[in-house]
């Protein structure tokens, strides 16, 4: 039982495509899965309300991550789109009396539409162009929901109806978590698997060179708007699930602040790395707690200096990250692997 | 991210031991802005929430029992709002929480309400008012549709003219600022004004000419400003500049002292709504707050803070004085304050099981050379159809 082969030992294609490459990364992998679903039973409920949000934000950056990280087209416009699935679900709900688990799919296509629309002019626009198009998505939505108010609730926002199976209300953070990691677990094997896939390549290589990638006869349009298409679909997903988890929405949250955090996320942790979602996610979200945790700690045992460093904090999230740019500009996904490789490689290093 | 749970769950043991108190200590939670984009009136206010706390145990406590007010920054963000909720839940058990901004009081109102835990806010939201549907929410300045409509009452009741009175509506597009626009709309259209004009300034706006100049067509006798106090000094500014006749009020987040250093001459005249007293006025409370801040001037939004954790203070003495000293105690408890006196430092406060609104009465000053001069107190009625609206 090997961390990793050593060499290239695979004698059918079969083989070659496997996601988990051997038996000791598919024993802690499902070994870590099996772990998710028995973490709320002996973690404590803050800690599990903290896993609630890092599994809404691996989705979102997933999301992300398939249109700017795989298909290389910046958006912007991240939070609107988590916006039009919570207030779509949300509105499924209240007004039509649909289930949550029907909303929730339901929410993730009009996302995806809207996701489409404003990913039309990514057939002409790409880098910049196509990121300030995105930003204007995120403004235009900003407006919709603070204006559409028979839907959004304006500026007072809407109840979020909690998740139900017959008698059973997923209500609390235990509860709530299990739908939120489930969810998480699947998208992160469908991201996985789709860049095994025909449509997946084709994003990379849409990503990489898209005249060459149309000299191959990929379709631009096509495979750009089906990025963006795909990505909505899980941000809204994850809109939706942001929704069941906070019960309440209001227009506040999803603002251009929430895009740039998402974005931030996916340049920390990687980008074209569906680990680098998952640890920009996790760090994203939790490097300001422990910088909040570690701030009041501080506050309480030098109680004069205690404004200070609490307005600190924000500058040390700042420079975390630029730091980060720094020195590991491919992400944590990539120190990963380097991490990795120096191992196997002990006490080698070539 | 094993690591990181083991590490995560030993600091929230860590935090969990310290803040395991002896039983004569009542936690309470404290979700401030001090560093984000409202932290200009956020620390004021936060000042004004953890002064009392102080005083309050230097001077005996909720009964002998001593607050502890754990003061938290979460910088204007929502999901940090509900990490902190989330903790002050189950790791530091509070009883109740002092809270602050709209976005995120609406966002917990809902879970205060399922956890029943009191949560006072500075969003004066109507329909925070609603114990229907947000039964554990308090607040103690009237609610920003009714402070509209009070100043609405003030502008129609000194007005001598014979025609209808001309108003406008600058407000930003931001759900803060769109709240109260219905009511005070249809308010107007009762007393008898004629609605002229209806502008968007935003929160960042650095001039307002446009919006202005159309506004200046219509001649509006009457401008009613929302938003804070950066943009309303704004269009204070720039209403100067182009020869506006109109007059302006203020609403209770867009005036306050820093009008003055931020608009200078431009202020004067312009009437500004205020839930509290002003720093320095001769009313009984203040005398505390001058004897706690050693006479250094405090904005206006310390004292409302102030008021805030006290009206949160009686109705812990009156649970602890019941035998509840629980969350749903402290609801009951608050809501059989009447007339509750807070030394004349805001109008009286009132709740009862099936109306939150604390009162309905709004301050008016005016900006004149350099300082804030009260004007008047207008009550309104507690109509049945504004609960909430």
């Amino acid at each position: 039982m090997s961390v990793n082969h050593c060499g290239d030992f695979k004698q059918t294609y079969k083989d070659d495509m496997r996601v988990l490459q051997t038996r000791f990364i598919r024993f802690w992998v499902y070994g870590f899965v099996v772990f998710l679903y028995v973490f709320p039973l002996i973690a404590s409920t803050y800690v599990v309300s903290l896993t609630n949000m890092i599994g809404i934000a691996v989705i979102g950056a997933l999301g992300i991550n398939i249109v700017t990280g795989f298909t290389g087209q910046i958006s912007l416009g991240q939070g609107a789109f988590l916006g039009v699935g919570a207030f779509s679900c949300a509105f499924f709900m209240n007004e039509w009396g649909i289930p949550f688990w029907l909303a929730m799919p339901m929410a993730g296509l009009v996302t995806a539409a809207v996701g489409m629309i404003f990913g039309i002019p990514s057939l002409r626009l790409k880098g910049l162009y196509l990121a300030i198009a995105t930003l204007a998505a995120q403004f235009i939505l900003e407006y919709l929901f603070l204006h559409l108010e028979g839907i959004t609730g304006g500026s007072n926002g809407v109840m979020f109806p909690s998740p139900q199976v017959g008698e059973f209300v997923f209500d609390t953070d235990q509860s709530i978590y299990y739908v939120i990691i489930t969810v998480a677990v699947l998208t992160t094997i469908y991201t996985t698997n789709l860049f095994r896939s025909k449509d997946g390549r084709a994003f990379v290589a849409v990503r990489d060179h898209y005249l060459s990638a149309e000299i191959m006869g990929i379709h631009l349009f096509k495979y750009r708007l089906l990025s963006f298409a795909i990505s909505s679909f899980i941000v809204g997903i994850a809109g939706s699930l942001w929704g069941a988890y906070t019960q309440y929405i209001t227009p506040e949250h999803f603002t251009i602040a929430e895009s740039i955090n998402y974005l931030a996320m996916i340049i920390i942790g990687g980008m074209g790395s569906v680990l680098g979602s998952i640890y920009g996610a996790i760090f994203m979200t939790l490097v300001p707690n422990l910088l909040s945790y570690g701030t009041s700690v501080l506050a309480n045992v030098w109680a004069g200096a205690g404004d200070l460093i609490m307005s600190l904090k924000e500058g040390i999230f700042g420079l975390i990250v630029v730091l980060f740019l720094i020195f590991e500009p491919d992400g944590l996904a990539h120190r990963w692997k380097l991490i990795k490789a120096y191992w196997k490689l002990y006490p080698f290093s070539y | 991210m094993k690591r990181w749970i083991r590490a995560l769950s030993v600091a929230a043991a860590v935090g969990f031991a310290a803040s395991a108190t002896a039983a004569d200590t009542i936690v309470i939670g404290h979700i401030a802005d001090l560093t984000g984009p409202t932290s200009a009136v956020g620390k004021p206010y936060a000042d004004g929430v953890q002064a009392y706390a102080d005083w309050l145990n230097s001077h005996g406590g909720v009964n002998g029992k001593k607050v502890k007010l754990l003061r938290s920054d979460y910088a204007y963000k929502i999901p940090e709002a509900l990490n902190l909720y989330k903790k002050f839940k189950t790791v530091d058990r509070v009883l109740a929480i002092q809270g602050w901004g709209t976005g995120d009081t609406e966002a917990l109102t809902k879970m205060v309400g399922k956890d029943k835990i009191p949560y006072f806010s500075a969003s004066y939201s109507a329909h925070l008012t609603d114990p229907k549907k947000a039964p554990y929410n308090f607040f103690i300045a009237a609610d920003y549709s009714t402070q509209l409509r009070a100043g609405l009452k003030y502008l129609k009741d000194n007005w001598n003219e014979s025609r209808k009175p001309k108003i406008a509506f600058i407000y930003p597009d931001h759900p803060y600022g769109k709240a109260p626009i219905p009511a005070g709309k249809k308010y107007a259209e009762e007393l008898g004004f004629e609605i002229v004009g209806e502008e968007n300034v935003g929160l960042r706006a650095i001039e307002a000419t446009t919006q202005l100049l159309n506004l200046k067509k219509n001649e509006p006798d009457f401008a009613w400003i929302g938003g804070t106090t950066p943009s309303a000094a704004v269009i204070l500014k720039d209403a100067k500049k182009l020869g506006l006749k109109t007059k302006f009020l203020i609403n209770i987040w867009g005036n306050d002292e820093n009008l003055f250093k931020l608009a200078g001459d431009a202020a004067n005249g312009a009437l500004g709504l205020q839930a509290a007293a002003v720093y320095g006025d001769d009313v009984p409370g203040m005398k505390t707050i001058v004897e706690v801040t050693k006479g250094e001037h405090q904005m206006t939004h310390f004292i409302r803070g102030w008021v805030s954790m006290m009206v949160m203070a009686e109705g812990l003495k009156r649970a602890d004085a019941a035998g509840d000293l629980t969350g749903p105690g402290l609801k009951k408890a608050l809501e059989t304050l009447k007339d509750f006196d807070t030394g004349g430092l805001t109008a009286p406060i009132t709740y009862t099981a099936d109306d939150h609104r604390p009162n309905l009465s709004a301050k008016i000053y005016e900006y004149q050379g350099g300082k804030m001069v009260y004007k008047a107190t207008v009550e309104l009625p507690r109509r049945a159809d504004w609960l909430g609206f």
